[in-house]
């Protein structure tokens, strides 16, 4: 995340409060998170968001009119697929697993091995991906322009006809509204001991603690916006080398970025090739220092705790990350 | 006209500027991984922390030799690796040199303080050995407090009254461990601050005091394999540990810091892991609760830095070693007085 200057967030808190009163989907920030960082050019407007709203929930977008940003990315899923792996248009599956939308907006890099430097940069690739929506740009454009309802919104908007610039500018604004924060951590962090289970207490303690959780998923969005070879999938004799393939670094093979653990009951199944169903089977994958290989983070090493332990771990991030204001976005409707 | 004004706004307001007027004059070259820079205030030489041990440099006559040898090998990374040895160095007073251990693996690694003498005396003899220090500190073994030990001491700072040591060993804290002196010796070297869980930022390298000597001033390094200006700059109460004030940079990684004893400017580096280009010598300019990095110049990844008496700046600089060659690319730069 590129550092905003305070006066900044204070001008993004005001445009907030224009949102609110606009209807937009967004507020201010929720407790225990800071204010989402915009970019200068492309500042939030409620306009904005309800457009990129409708192209993420608009099937149209992919070659076979079916497959839409919200396919793989459900609210009701955790912003994920609840599978494995990302599916396509026909069915098609991707190498890897759909990585949660929410609070993507905190994110540096974006994807798996942080391909692209922005949410913009990152909203036309599945668009174009041969085995996600497999659409063109410039078909995708063409089609958009035919619905009336976009042509009249991208004008007001954007002062344009539709464009992929526009597009990518709309979907990242919407996605910078799918934010959860406020959960019984938060609430717990800011001074209500009730807010968490005692087995949830006692989870936290291990998670920032002898765990080791919190060496990379930290800060508010419990994740270091980093990439580490955690040891999955590494006993594959084709395993996905992952940031390496991106940096050219040697050290970054089999690297992932590290996902954001807010709402994490959610949106499981669990890493990058989804191979962990669930969170129980994340902390014995940990537990046990991940598959031994040559890039192997330093972080990732052989944790005895007891099986109580274990399942107070689970308590904390189900219970303490699942907060009562998720971002339960219904599909709206789209233009014609 | 809300997208105008944003614009507006953020086009108003650098997070950065770019004043490269500074020209670094390199004085001395092929030093392999030099992580680590102080100068003796009395006679001005300056001590470089280097894989193949410490250096010491005479600005005076322009020569330098290493003052001391011995040191094990310790690797860095996974691609790039890196030998490293000694890292961090700081003076206790005027004849003893304090050396933060990189050499050794977590829960190993030591700090020992040598006296090195102001006379340069050991140019014509043996260099010192990496066990014949007058104190040892450490090792700090596993403990709850963190899990596999601590090591990679970066920065050491010292007031000769207590020590601080900058550790790399358990990324959940980020801790930051403090040696207290009594009777004029230094004592156990004890976890102290943890710095992760105060600023939720990871690495802190670089350690120094303010120059009044009130507060500790701490570079958070941030996470390395990516280039988000994620890097801290924390100021610490050195008493009770207390967190005061913490500045998000925009820098990368920053990897030294030094006051100058001139103007009274703070200077950072950023060795800038993973887009080089972007690193070099910054002022950071402070008023009140904001903070600005001015760019002074750029440096093919620099570490540590310490100014002499007269204002002079002495940067180590990692370098690039070119390709197919295996001479050391690391370097001693230095930007004469006016910083």
């Amino acid at each position: 995340m590129k550092f905003l200057p305070r006066c900044f967030l204070l001008f993004c808190g005001a445009l907030y409060a224009v949102l609110v009163a606009s209807d937009a989907i967004s507020a201010d920030p929720p407790l225990g998170l800071p204010s989402i960082p915009v970019p200068s050019d492309n500042p939030m407007t409620a306009e904005k968001i309800s457009l990129g709203k409708q192209l993420f929930f608009d099937g149209r977008l992919s070659a076979d009119t079916k497959v839409s940003c919200a396919s793989c990315h459900d609210p009701a899923k955790g912003f994920s697929n609840g599978e494995p792996f990302a599916t396509g248009v026909g069915g098609k599956k991707g190498g890897r697993s759909a990585p949660t939308v929410i609070n993507t907006a905190y994110g540096t890099l974006q994807f798996w091995d942080g391909r692209a430097k922005s949410l913009e940069d990152q909203a036309l690739g599945p668009i174009q991906n041969p085995i996600e929506m497999t659409m063109k740009l410039e078909d995708v454009v063409k089609r958009l322009n035919g619905i009336e309802g976009y042509k009249t919104q991208f004008k007001k908007v954007f002062g344009t006809d539709v464009t992929s610039d526009g597009m990518a500018k709309a979907i990242a604004a919407y996605e910078r509204t799918v934010v959860s924060g406020n959960a019984p951590y938060d609430r717990f962090k800011a001074g209500d001991t009730k807010a968490l289970s005692e087995a949830a207490q006692r989870g936290q303690k291990l998670f920032f603690g002898k765990a080791h959780c919190s060496a990379c998923h930290a800060g508010p969005n419990f994740t270091d916006n980093s990439f580490h070879n955690v040891g999955v999938g590494m006993d594959k004799k084709d395993f996905d080398k992952g940031r390496a393939d991106i940096s050219k670094l040697a050290g970054d093979t089999g690297a992932f970025k590290t996902p954001t653990l807010r709402e994490i009951a959610k949106s499981g199944p669990y890493f990058h090739d989804g191979s962990a169903k669930t969170l129980e089977e994340v902390v014995e994958h940990y537990l046990k220092g991940g598959v031994p290989n040559e890039w192997l983070d330093e972080e990732i090493f052989n944790i005895k705790i007891a099986p109580t332990e274990k399942a107070d771990l689970v308590k904390f991030m189900t219970e303490g990350l699942s907060s009562p204001d998720y971002p339960d976005h219904k599909a709206p409707e789209l233009p014609k | 006209m809300l997208r105008s004004m944003a614009f507006l706004l953020c086009g108003s307001i650098a997070l950065t500027a770019v004043a490269q007027d500074a020209k670094p004059t390199t004085v001395l070259g092929g030093i392999d991984n030099p992580c680590g820079v102080a100068v003796q205030g009395a006679t001005g030489h300056v001590f470089i922390a280097a894989h193949s041990g410490v250096h010491r440099f005479d600005p005076k006559s322009g020569k330098a030799h290493v003052e001391i040898s011995g040191f094990p090998t310790d690797i860095y990374g996974k691609g790039p690796k890196y030998n490293i040895g000694p890292l961090g160095l700081a003076f206790w007073d005027d004849e003893h040199l304090i050396v933060g251990d990189g050499s050794r693996p977590d829960g190993d690694e030591l700090v020992r303080i040598y006296k090195v003498g102001k006379d340069a005396a050991h140019k014509d003899h043996e260099p010192i050995k990496e066990d014949a220090a007058v104190a040892t500190l450490g090792p700090i073994k596993a403990s709850e407090e963190s899990a596999k030990g601590e090591g990679n001491f970066y920065g050491v700072a010292s007031n000769g009254k207590s020590i601080f040591i900058t550790c790399n060993g358990d990324d959940t804290k980020g801790w930051i461990a403090k040696s207290t002196a009594t009777n004029g010796k230094p004592g156990a070297l004890k976890l102290s601050i943890a710095t992760k869980v105060a600023t939720e930022v990871d690495a802190p390298v670089p350690v120094i005091f303010s120059l009044d000597g009130k507060d500790l001033v701490v570079g958070q390094m941030g996470e390395v394999s990516t280039p988000p200006g994620d890097s801290l700059l924390s100021i610490y109460d050195p008493e009770t540990g207390k967190l005061k004030k913490n500045y998000k940079t925009g820098l990368n990684d920053i990897a030294g810091l030094a006051y100058s004893p001139k103007t009274k400017k703070l200077y950072a580096t950023d060795y800038s892991w993973s887009d080089s280009k972007a690193g070099g010598l910054f002022r950071l300019d402070i008023d009140g609760d904001s903070i600005k990095a001015v760019k002074i110049a750029s440096l093919d990844k620099p570490t540590a830095c310490a100014f002499d008496k007269n204002g002079v700046l002495y940067v180590a600089v990692f370098g690039t070693v070119a390709e197919g060659s295996d001479k050391p690319a690391g370097s001693l730069v230095k930007f004469d007085s006016g910083l």
